[in-house]
């Protein structure tokens, strides 16, 4: 199989709202970012994939025709892909498949929402089934909380554990100048804050953003132009049937098959001794601790003690989430591809204030749907 | 068997929901200005510095050459008509403007019946302004002028910088004979059905043709009871857009007796501000139906689901 790196990456200043510009204005931000960062041009890139949250969002359909024309990427390949949050990680995938398959040779992602467009629970609330259940929906803020509760029961996932996450991500996203939320917070501060979705409270819910971010991916060939490439070693995206029998939702399935599909791909035996630096999108704190699970950075049950135990901080043992996570900023349709460009970015050297030193391997998750789309990927700074 | 029936197969019967979604849109610079300038009773494109085509309306970016840089110019109100066609509210017709390389998508006016590609036209502004691409009314026919020159360069002018939009949809969904029977089973007799899977043997609620795990044909419709097992919940605080129901309430996820699968509802019976301790996972809960006055064949003729308590189920 064809190797692929990630040469170029890119993020908006992010925002609650971007008055100063349209949905493609602030794609195309990202992608001159990205495309700089590169060292290339438009006329390098052999195709784009286009990486957008629900027309619902930001009411406007097929709108990667109209944001091709707006980077300047007229008369190139282009699809769009979607799948909640994890619409960037998707992305992704689809445009190393389009250079292991010999489709191009770089390939331009880049993912974006203008979530202050419109009314985001109401359109997320859109993914339940209107016969059976739809009046129900709050978003998937009613549905985690619900199964966070859950948590709590069977794998000791308390409200503490994850007010320690908010505690963590709102103290990382402040080195981070991406970041729009830019606010030191305490446990208590997490606990005592407003409950939105009971036990999800305020400070355990990323703010609502605009954004959006791009990322060139190149072929081994054309990344030999490239000093300092970030290895994909593995990347993946599964899902399970969401409304099959006998589903506890305690694990997510999908995240344990990515994640073992992916390290095996990588070579990894052991996450949390060979990886260096970790970011996961985190829709709510709780997610987070899910995700040290399904990861494997700790055994199932273990996630209140290993962020209690000061492990994924920016210095600990294996940092998780050093820019901020969602927490600084949570443009969905972004986010995703925001959490993989971040890795890159570290095991590049390039990542500033939040760099974790020496990083070599980095690990990023993502998820679409509510637990029912899980992807992870593994970058590096060597080949392999 | 009536004829109010949702499995009735000579005419499909279909759910119909309507969605209205409030938006804010960013203009951007370029059909901000326009906007503005619209109102100003003025039509504005933009030239690329670089490949010095002109395009009206105007954009932030040449979608020839991908260039920033664009230089907004006001247009001559006359142009070509270069497409026509009529739609049962509008003759729609692409104008392309003295000096513009772009066709303009607007109306021409109701009497332009024999206007045809090539025919000359002028601008027609509305009496009252309503910051929107209908304050230029329409384009009329007029061939009583020459070409009316080329664009000008403008300087600095206001921008609508956001614009209040909506989106009202109507949708049909069609039930299906599953749907349509369970809700017409639900509405009659108050019973809930879900469909054996001959290979897993669970019963899956809502039924449906395939079981989604084994992905065999289900075998046949069950009766499940209409108590269960609560699996899981939130209690729900925050108020947004679209919501049906008022805070607090309770989302619960229930197993229902004789089934596998998930249903989401609410609990109520209580009060509901003291969810998060009185509710524990695993707890019974029965449905309490509404009037028969009431069912409409929907999940909503269950008015909500109570706690079963410990002596009721004689424990």
């Amino acid at each position: 199989m064809r190797s692929v790196a990630i040469v170029g990456a890119g993020q908006t200043r992010h925002a609650r709202r971007r008055k100063d510009v349209t949905q493609v204005a602030l794609a195309r931000e990202a992608v001159t970012s990205a495309l700089q960062d590169a060292g290339l041009t438009m006329d390098d890139i052999d195709s784009v994939v286009v990486c957008s949250g629900p027309v619902l969002f930001a009411a406007v359909n097929q709108p990667e025709k109209w944001l091709v024309d707006a980077i300047g990427a007229r008369l190139k390949p282009v699809v769009r892909v979607t799948s909640g949050g994890g619409t960037g990680l998707a992305g992704a995938l689809a445009a190393v498949n389009q250079i292991r398959g010999g489709f191009a040779e770089r390939v331009l992602v880049v993912a974006y929402d203008k979530l202050s467009e419109g009314a985001l629970q109401y359109s997320i609330s859109t993914l339940y089934d209107p016969f059976w259940g739809r009046e129900f929906a709050v978003g998937i803020m009613g549905f985690a909380a619900a199964y966070w509760r859950a948590r709590m029961d069977s794998l000791g996932h308390t409200e503490e554990a994850a007010a320690m996450v908010s505690v963590k991500n709102h103290r990382n996203a402040l080195l981070n100048p991406y970041a729009h939320v830019k606010k030191e917070v305490s446990v208590e501060d997490v606990m005592n804050s407003r409950p939105l979705c009971w036990p999800i409270k305020l400070l355990d819910v990323p703010p609502i953003s605009d954004g959006a971010c791009a990322v060139v991916l190149s072929s081994e060939d054309a990344a030999k132009a490239s000093a300092d490439p970030a290895w994909i070693r593995g990347i993946a995206y599964y899902s399970e049937a969401e409304n099959a029998a006998n589903r506890s939702m305690i694990q997510s399935e999908p995240l344990t098959i990515a994640a073992q599909r992916v390290y095996k791909q990588a070579g990894i035996t052991n996450p949390r001794r060979q990886c260096d630096v970790v970011e996961v999108q985190e829709p709510y704190t709780c997610f987070e601790l899910s995700y040290y699970e399904g990861l494997g950075l700790c055994p199932p049950g273990g996630a209140a003690d290993l962020i209690s135990s000061g492990a994924t901080l920016i210095d600990g043992d294996i940092p998780v989430n050093p820019s901020g996570g969602c927490m600084g900023a949570n443009p969905i349709g972004a986010t995703a591809l925001i959490r993989l460009a971040e890795v890159a970015q570290q095991v590049r050297g390039r990542a500033g204030n939040h760099q974790i030193p020496d990083a070599r391997v980095g690990l990023m998750q993502a998820g679409g749907g509510w637990a029912n789309l899980r992807g992870v990927a593994v970058v590096a700074s060597t080949k392999g | 068997m009536t004829d109010g029936l949702l499995t009735g197969i000579d005419q499909p019967q279909v759910l119909e929901t309507t969605l209205s979604l409030p938006y804010t849109l960013t203009t951007g610079r370029a059909a901000g200005t326009f906007l503005a300038e619209l109102g100003n009773k003025r039509i504005l494109g933009s030239r690329c510095d670089k490949c010095a085509r002109v395009m009206t309306p105007p954009q932030d970016y040449c979608s020839r050459c991908g260039s920033a840089s664009e230089t907004f110019v006001h247009m001559p109100e006359r142009g070509t008509v270069t497409a026509v066609t009529r739609t049962d509210r509008a003759i729609l017709a692409l104008v392309q403007l003295d000096g513009s390389d772009s066709g303009f998508l607007h109306r021409l006016a109701p009497d332009s019946h024999h206007a045809a590609v090539g025919a000359r036209v002028r601008a027609v502004w509305a009496d009252t302004p309503s910051q929107s691409m209908l304050d230029l009314d329409c384009f009329a026919l007029d061939d009583t002028g020459g070409h009316a020159g080329s664009a000008i360069e403008v300087g600095e002018v206001a921008v609508v910088a956001e614009l209040a939009y909506s989106l009202t949809l109507h949708y049909k969904h069609a039930y299906g004979p599953h749907y349509g029977r369970l809700f017409d089973e639900l509405a009659t007799h108050r019973r809930i059905l879900g469909s054996l899977c001959p290979s897993c043997r669970n019963v899956l609620v809502p039924p449906r043709e395939f079981c989604d795990a084994c992905f065999v044909r289900t075998a046949q419709y069950v009766d499940v009871a209409d108590t269960g097992i609560l699996q899981a919940f939130s209690v729900i605080h925050m108020e947004f857009v679209g919501q049906t129901r008022k805070p607090p309430y309770v989302y619960a996820e229930i197993v229902l007796d004789g089934s596998a699968t998930r249903l989401i509802h609410t609990i109520a019976g209580f009060d509901v501000t003291t969810a998060a301790e009185r509710l524990q996972i695993g707890m019974p809960v029965r449905a309490v139906w509404k009037d028969r006055a009431d069912c409409h064949g929907t999940l909503d003729d269950i008015d909500y689901f109570e706690i079963v308590t410990g002596s009721e189920r004689g424990d």
